[in-house]
């Protein structure tokens, strides 16, 4: 079984880095083959293009010009994100990763103008992330990021099991509570 | 008014750049300053870097990667996005609009002492407006909860002032829009401009 690790945090010293080594090396230890994706270290180019946009809709030609994200985006039987919380959302690197990698054709087939999923070869899906803020306030922003998982994500993949681990309110969490975090993250990934 | 508009399409013939003129003309209209920012045609970078991030909690030097977009933002009393909507959200490269230029000493300050929450810091915009389009029907839209809007109505709002009025219009179903879909959608931007402006 081969997992896909999205992460994009750009600072090696950060807690998403050190929740993205748990993430990897926990997988790896029960047995996924990983497939680790650094989208700031590979230099991710997160700006759709003119050409792109023009071209989204020409299955398969569209997938062109990530056609080697696309590949191992087919490739994953699991698909784990990685991430801080920035300003409400995913950072530009990763919500880019959906712009231009989670194409017509790829994540999802256009039937009669409706949408239907494309990757259900993905049969776990989890997140792993950070938030600034407390759960409230991101609550009260209506939490785009955990619906943008639960509900986009889960609707072209149609996973059998989805974890959406969330530590909040990071700029005042303790050394405990971020140990206790990577704990977790750890205990979730065993039994993923 | 000082109206900052942040257009963010790769196309200079998309229908949203046809919505970003009606914007800027009847802010015209209105007698208002407008400064606009084309993220696409600036070749604006969206990526934090990894020195932005680490100077991140550092005013005022955080500023200087964006010191004309942050002072713009400063400047204005009315904010303006227009963009499509891309997978329920914004485009890449307007989401790294947000967390280049929205920072603590720009758009929030940081808490100062511990229980202390984020503060807003943008509290002169009076005005948030989000034009955009949406691939999705309004049903579809609404089931996902509609990420983007949110992101920018409830959390950006959280920023502005107390009472900053908002304004929102999406052309839903946009890849099988039809001219008259879009001249009908364009009719009432200008109605919905003209309440939110006056």
């Amino acid at each position: 079984m081969r997992a896909l690790v999205l992460f994009a945090h750009p600072c090696p010293e950060s807690l998403s880095a050190a929740l993205h080594a748990r993430v990897v090396e926990t997988l790896e230890a029960r047995g996924w083959e990983v497939d680790d994706c650094d989208l700031n270290a590979v230099g991710f180019d997160p700006v759709l293009s003119e050409a792109e946009r023009r071209g989204y809709h020409e299955v398969p030609a569209n997938l062109q010009p990530v056609a080697e994200h696309v590949e191992r985006l087919r490739a994953a039987q699991a698909l784990v994100l990685v991430f801080p919380v920035w300003n409400f959302g995913f950072p530009a690197i990763l919500k880019g990763y959906f712009d231009r990698v989670f194409l017509p054709g790829v994540s999802f087939r256009l039937e009669d103008g409706r949408v239907k999923p494309n990757l259900t070869q993905i049969t776990r899906l989890a997140a792993v992330t950070t938030y600034g803020g407390t759960r409230w306030r991101a609550l009260m922003a209506g939490d785009p990021p955990r619906r943008i998982v639960r509900r986009a994500v889960w609707h072209v993949t149609r996973p059998e099991k989805m974890r959406y681990l969330a530590l909040y309110d990071m700029n005042r969490a303790t050394e405990a509570q971020r140990a206790g975090f990577l704990d977790r993250v750890g205990r979730e990934m065993e039994r993923f | 008014m000082r109206a900052l508009v942040v257009f963010c399409h790769p196309s200079p013939e998309s229908f949203t750049a046809a919505v970003r003129d009606l914007v800027v003309a009847r802010l015209g209209a209105r007698g208002a300053e407008v400064r606009e920012h084309d993220l696409y045609a600036r070749g604006f970078d969206p990526v934090l870097s990894p020195g932005e991030w680490a100077g991140y909690l550092d005013e005022p030097g955080n500023r200087a990667p964006v010191a004309e977009e942050a002072a713009d933002l400063e400047w204005c009393d009315t904010l303006i996005l227009v963009y499509p909507t891309w997978w329920y959200g914004l485009p890449a490269l307007l989401k790294g609009w947000l967390d280049r230029v929205m920072l603590p000493g720009v758009a929030f300050e940081m808490p100062r002492a511990p229980g202390e929450n984020i503060a807003p810091g943008l509290t002169q915009i009076t005005r948030l407006g989000v034009f955009t389009t949406c691939g999705a029907s309004w049903w579809l839209t609404r089931w996902i909860g509609a990420p983007g809007r949110r992101t920018l109505l409830r959390g950006v709002r959280l920023l502005c002032a107390p009472r900053c009025r908002t304004a929102f219009a999406a052309h839903y179903l946009m890849d099988s829009s039809t001219q008259a879909s879009r001249a009908r959608h364009l009719a009432r931007l200008t109605r919905v401009l003209d309440r939110f402006l006056a």
